[in-house]
């Protein structure tokens, strides 16, 4: 029997010899995404990030021997609910800490409550920059906020260069007009000139529009080196129809996520989005967190993705927190993730799964603003649709594929 | 000079589907003296129906078209005769006005509970073939819309004038009680007309498939162009609707790449109120 089996069948007695003399209540989570609901199919996926982990960590005989249970808490994806949620899950189920949200205004609403309760809280998905602004002092997030997305996009773009020999001198930014395109612009705009690189058509459309051939001509005649998009999927794909129409091949598109990488999007845009980029969170073809997720398709049917592949981590996350903290109570637990410094991997844990070898919560400042407990170290992968499939291009160092110059939109 | 007749070209092509939307509400406006606010998601409904003619049963987008128009004719009239006629005996314009704004709030849930809020294309094997004019390049659906909708526009305002039923739907939108004295059953008329509208609508949805995404809340930026195409090309008038569609179409992708793209329907409400200024003031002055 390996030492790691006999661990296992000790923990068990333990819990059992535990239950029956009385043992310590198991230790509560919060989850809060949407579980019903237009954004339902998000909520659940990311759920599954933390079921497998609290599984494996139970598993492994949970913390200390307490066991971790999760309290689903269904948000619906509407931030009018988002508070009742949270607040239940911190007065009635007396959580331990909290996990969440989706969306970062339901996130910053979460967070008001943790932050009055002193229950704390991480958020493994939220990105607008501004939900660090606020200097909670119980409210961590782990992972990279928009403006470190915009800069993955330039690294890319400059190291690109390296791999293909074309180097990147001019882009046009497409990006909708809600909230997070204009961040985009905005970000682009601090960081263009730091990498040398000139802005030369900012195409600012309005999402859900019946028609988009102005705007790619506009991009065509500004003809630069690379675009960086922002849309959500149904301007996604009319993007991809309309460069087909307008005849125009960036040789480069780097998109930020969002509608480039819906689960339909390659599915509605087959043959013609091969070569486009996107910004991933994780991808199954990353070096990274194979193992893990042969046993996470095993469990669900389906690869991780990068909303499980983040839930999962900052599950870990809390579980390292509460052994070092020895307590659940809040307090001690926000000391423990103050003073959290994983490198590589989990204390007898898996190794960090996502794009980046370090977690720690530090306070920072970007663009004049100052932030506070974000996870310094986090960044993104890049994937690019090669053969109908995302494949990760970037940080060069992790990809499994090579990148395709020209993008060929075949 | 290339871009400029790229942009109109463009302009062109998706001016004729506000075009056949207006042409749908303005004959619903004509007849019966009411907006439908639900024409945007009859638009929408005429997608999905396409999207299942094709996808279930594998019928061509284009062969489903006439499938398509007679299936909205038939919800259209039923409509119609079932929950709006009995209304229009209310005399009351709020009632009108919830039971079709309504109607489209229903539409898009139902849309949302049978096929959830994913997005979806229809790919066939020329959708994608692209067309080049010199220096100008079009998709071929494109194309094909255009030709079909032209069509369309051709055959409505021919059968409105010389056929028997036309003849009669024009009698009503004068005069419906000097109709109804020589013999004309208005609710008959109101059912074929409804039907009709709603034809149009779902005729444009089945359309647009090709080259647009299908998704429960798709029509409501057509449905919205369609009550402009209406005002602006004169209400019951279908050669208005026909050229004010053209006009929004071109407005808008030219604005966009002239002007610049956040402030394409910025530009597009303010033309649209300074129209709406210039015909008042002439009104008043035939007054």
């Amino acid at each position: 029997m390996s030492i790691k089996k006999l661990l296992v069948v000790m923990a068990c007695i333990a819990a059992l010899c535990g239950t029956a003399f009385g043992a310590e209540p198991p230790i509560r989570i919060g989850a809060m995404y949407a579980l019903t609901g237009a954004n339902a199919a998000i909520g659940t996926n990311i759920m599954r990030g933390v079921d497998f982990a609290v599984k494996m960590i139970n598993e492994a005989g949970g913390v200390n021997g307490r066991m971790i249970e999760v309290v689903r808490g269904d948000t619906e994806g509407d931030a009018a609910k988002a508070r009742s949620v949270a607040e239940k899950l911190v007065t009635q189920d007396h959580v331990d800490a909290l996990l969440g949200c989706h969306q970062s205004t339901l996130t910053n609403i979460a967070a008001q409550v943790g932050e009055a309760n002193e229950i704390p809280m991480i958020t493994a998905i939220s990105t607008v920059d501004n939900l660090s602004e606020n200097g909670y002092e119980y409210f961590f997030r782990m992972c990279p906020m928009n403006s470190v997305y915009v800069r993955g996009m330039f690294d890319y773009l400059r190291d690109q260069a390296r791999a293909t020999g074309h180097e990147v001198k001019t882009i046009a930014i497409f990006a909708d007009n809600s909230n997070i395109g204009q961040e985009i612009i905005r970000c682009a705009k601090i960081f263009a000139p730091d990498y040398g690189m000139e802005i030369v058509a900012t195409v600012e459309y309005q999402g859900g529009q019946p028609d988009l051939s102005s705007e790619v001509l506009t991009l065509k005649k500004a003809n630069a080196d690379a675009v960086i998009a922002e849309s959500y999927i149904n301007d996604a794909t009319l993007l991809m129809k309309t460069l087909q129409e307008q005849n125009y091949k960036p040789a480069i598109l780097v998109a930020k996520a969002n509608g480039y990488t819906d689960p339909t999007f390659l599915q509605n845009n087959q043959g013609i989005s091969n070569g486009v980029a996107s910004v991933v969170e994780w991808n199954p073809d990353l070096t990274k967190g194979q193992d893990i997720n042969a046993a996470f398709k095993k469990e669900y049917g389906i690869d991780m993705n990068g909303h499980s592949a983040e839930s999962f981590t900052a599950t870990w996350i809390l579980k390292t927190a509460f052994e070092a903290a020895g307590t659940t109570k809040g307090s001690a637990v926000k000391e423990a993730l103050e003073k959290l410094d994983i490198q590589g991997k989990f204390p007898n844990g898996p190794e960090i799964i996502l794009p980046y070898n370090r977690i720690k919560f530090e306070d920072h400042t970007f663009a004049g603003k100052q932030h506070y407990q974000n996870n310094v170290y986090a960044s993104i992968a890049i994937s690019q649709v090669q053969d109908g499939v995302y494949k990760t291009v970037w940080p060069l160092e992790y990809a499994g594929a090579k990148i395709q110059y020209p993008a060929q939109y075949k | 000079m290339d871009t400029f007749l790229q942009a109109c070209l463009n302009g062109l092509m998706i001016g004729g589907f506000y075009s056949l939307m207006g042409m749908g509400q303005n004959i619903i406006f004509g007849v019966m003296k009411i907006i439908n606010f639900c024409h945007g998601e009859m638009l929408m409904v005429g997608m999905y129906l396409t999207y299942v003619f094709h996808a279930w049963l594998g019928i061509d987008p284009y062969l489903a078209v006439p499938l398509v128009a007679l299936t909205m004719f038939l919800f259209g009239a039923l409509f119609q005769h079932t929950l709006i006629t009995p209304s229009l005996g209310t005399h009351s314009f709020t009632n009108l006005l919830f039971l079709t704004v309504g109607m489209g709030v229903l539409l898009t849930n139902v849309a949302q509970v049978i096929f959830s809020s994913d997005y979806r294309t229809i790919t066939t094997g020329y959708s994608s073939t692209i067309l080049s004019f010199g220096p100008v390049t079009v998709a071929l659906p494109k194309v094909v819309s255009f030709g079909v909708l032209i069509v369309i526009s051709i055959a409505l305002f021919f059968f409105l004038k010389y056929t028997p039923v036309g003849k009669k739907i024009r009698a009503v939108s004068q005069n419906p009680i000097g109709a109804q004295v020589v013999g004309i059953d208005s609710k008959k008329i109101y059912m074929i007309t409804y039907g009709l509208g709603a034809a149009l609508a779902g005729v444009s949805g089945a359309l647009l498939t090709l080259f647009y995404v299908i998704n429960p809340t798709a029509g409501s930026n057509f449905g919205f162009r369609a009550l402009i195409v209406v005002v602006v090309g004169g209400l019951g008038s279908i050669p208005g609707a026909f050229f004010a569609g053209i006009f929004l179409g071109l407005l808008e992708t030219l604005v966009s790449l002239f002007i610049g793209p956040s402030l394409r329907t910025l530009v597009v409400f303010a033309t649209f109120i300074v129209i709406l200024v210039i015909r008042q003031n002439i009104l008043l002055r035939r007054a």
